[in-house]
């Protein structure tokens, strides 16, 4: 137990002070960007609670890789000095920690796309905030599905009720298009005084007001510009 | 009675566990698709019986023409409940992509054989579609599906693979029933196939 407490203050020590771990790159408070791994957070947990696709953070996902491989790299160059296995374990957990923040963020909008593909790929808003590889997997994916139903039933059927999107080519619009939820209930905390209209446009103009820090249970619609700006955070 | 077998289809669906695939019921679907083709044929000849009457086909409203509205909304039940039933599979397939792996061979072979051989096509070219995106993006997304808590974990080997397996920074011998302390990235995979179990207390 003793020895334990002597490493931990030697451990600290080494994190306090920059010029014992060779080069002030490699101090710790500056080895993973703590402003980009909150920002990071933040788009993560924003990108899970809302129920369709947020723009995509292009920046920051390109900057959080080249951190995480610079990382990656500095914890194999002290494995290979024999640095205190500790001191790399505690690196190395926090590289985890944040590789498993930025796949999950990538995969939890890849299986939104796959959700509502066909959406997607129609509404402009949404297409603008893909990123340009995964507008290319949408429009694949996409294809794929429509060969899938084509073999699978669509080719079966007679000749007026063939289309992937249409119910038959009377339908006027494609109202086979699932769409996302935009009503859902979601937890919001507002990081400004926000005002928010609660009903559209024209109809009885009553309004929320958000103090900062204050939480609230509340449509999706109705925060959803806020959220785009920055002023609200989805929990 | 119209529409019910569309229904029966769906029901079967339904019963499984949410989640888990049933087999492909062939018998019901091709039942439903040939029920969509009675209503096509008689959809067409009442059609053209009011047209023989010299009726208006898109304005007249006679027997004829409702029962051919019929025919065409029975068709169009059909069509959503084939689709609907073809979609959840598919939506199943991916999710099996996600969970258990991208090679077609990696599924066990209990699932391999509820699949017909279009849906296995489906999987197989998700699969690409998803590795050439990861590809692009330079990041493995398969991995990594948990928060990490601890970067090692214990796993006891569920079955025989000796030298099948890859880690990166030792190599051991995996025999079946032996206890290993392994990092979790690399014990994922095998977790997720059942070859590996974590052994958690």
């Amino acid at each position: 137990m003793g020895i334990f407490k002597q490493r931990e203050r030697e451990i600290f020590d080494l994190m306090a002070s920059s010029s014992e771990v060779g080069g002030s790159s490699a101090d710790y408070e500056t080895m993973m960007s703590t402003s980009d791994v909150e920002l990071l957070k933040r788009a993560w947990r924003n990108e899970k609670a809302a129920p369709e696709i947020l723009q995509y953070e292009g920046a920051l996902v390109e900057r959080a890789k080249e951190q995480i491989e610079l990382v990656e790299e500095t914890i194999e160059d002290y494995v290979e000095n024999g640095k205190d296995p500790l001191l790399v374990s505690l690196y190395q957990m926090d590289l985890d920690r944040t590789q498993f923040l930025l796949r999950s963020y990538l995969r939890v909008r890849l299986v939104k796309i796959e959700k509502f593909m066909f959406h997607n790929l129609k509404s402009e808003e949404a297409e603008r905030r893909l990123s340009e590889q995964e507008r290319v997997f949408a429009t694949k994916c996409a294809d794929d599905l429509v060969k899938h139903f084509e073999e699978t039933v669509l080719l079966k059927l007679p000749e007026n009720y063939q289309s992937v999107l249409k119910q038959s080519q009377i339908s006027e619009v494609d109202d086979m298009v699932p769409q996302p939820h935009l009503d859902t209930f979601v937890v919001c905390r507002s990081n400004n005084f926000v005002s928010l209209n609660l009903y559209e446009e024209g109809e009885s103009p009553e309004t929320v007001e958000m103090e900062r820090g204050d939480l609230y249970f509340i449509r999706y619609k109705i925060v959803k510009g806020a959220i785009e700006s920055g002023q609200i955070d989805l929990i | 009675m119209y529409g019910r077998k569309g229904y029966q289809l769906l029901k079967d669906f339904a019963s499984g566990e949410k989640g888990q695939l049933k087999p492909f019921n062939s018998k019901l679907f091709d039942e439903t698709i040939e029920e969509c083709d009675q209503n096509h044929h008689l959809m067409q000849s009442l059609m053209r019986k009011m047209q023989q009457e010299d009726l208006d086909v898109q304005n007249s409203r006679n027997a004829d023409h409702y029962g051919a509205l019929i025919h065409h909304l029975s068709l169009m039940r059909n069509k959503r409940c084939l689709m609907a039933y073809v979609y959840n599979r598919a939506e199943i397939v991916r999710d099996l992509a996600w969970r258990v792996g991208l090679e077609l061979l990696d599924l066990p072979s209990e699932i391999q054989e509820k699949l017909t051989s279009l849906e296995k096509e489906y999987f197989k070219n998700h699969s690409v579609t998803l590795k050439s995106y990861m590809g692009k993006v330079g990041i493995e997304l398969n991995v990594d599906m948990v928060p990490p808590k601890d970067p090692y974990i214990k796993v006891r080997i569920l079955d025989d693979i000796d030298e099948g397996i890859v880690l990166s920074d030792k190599t051991t011998n995996f025999a079946r029933h032996s206890m290993h302390f392994l990092k979790r990235t690399d014990a994922e995979p095998y977790i997720a196939r059942g070859q590996m179990e974590e052994l958690t207390d």
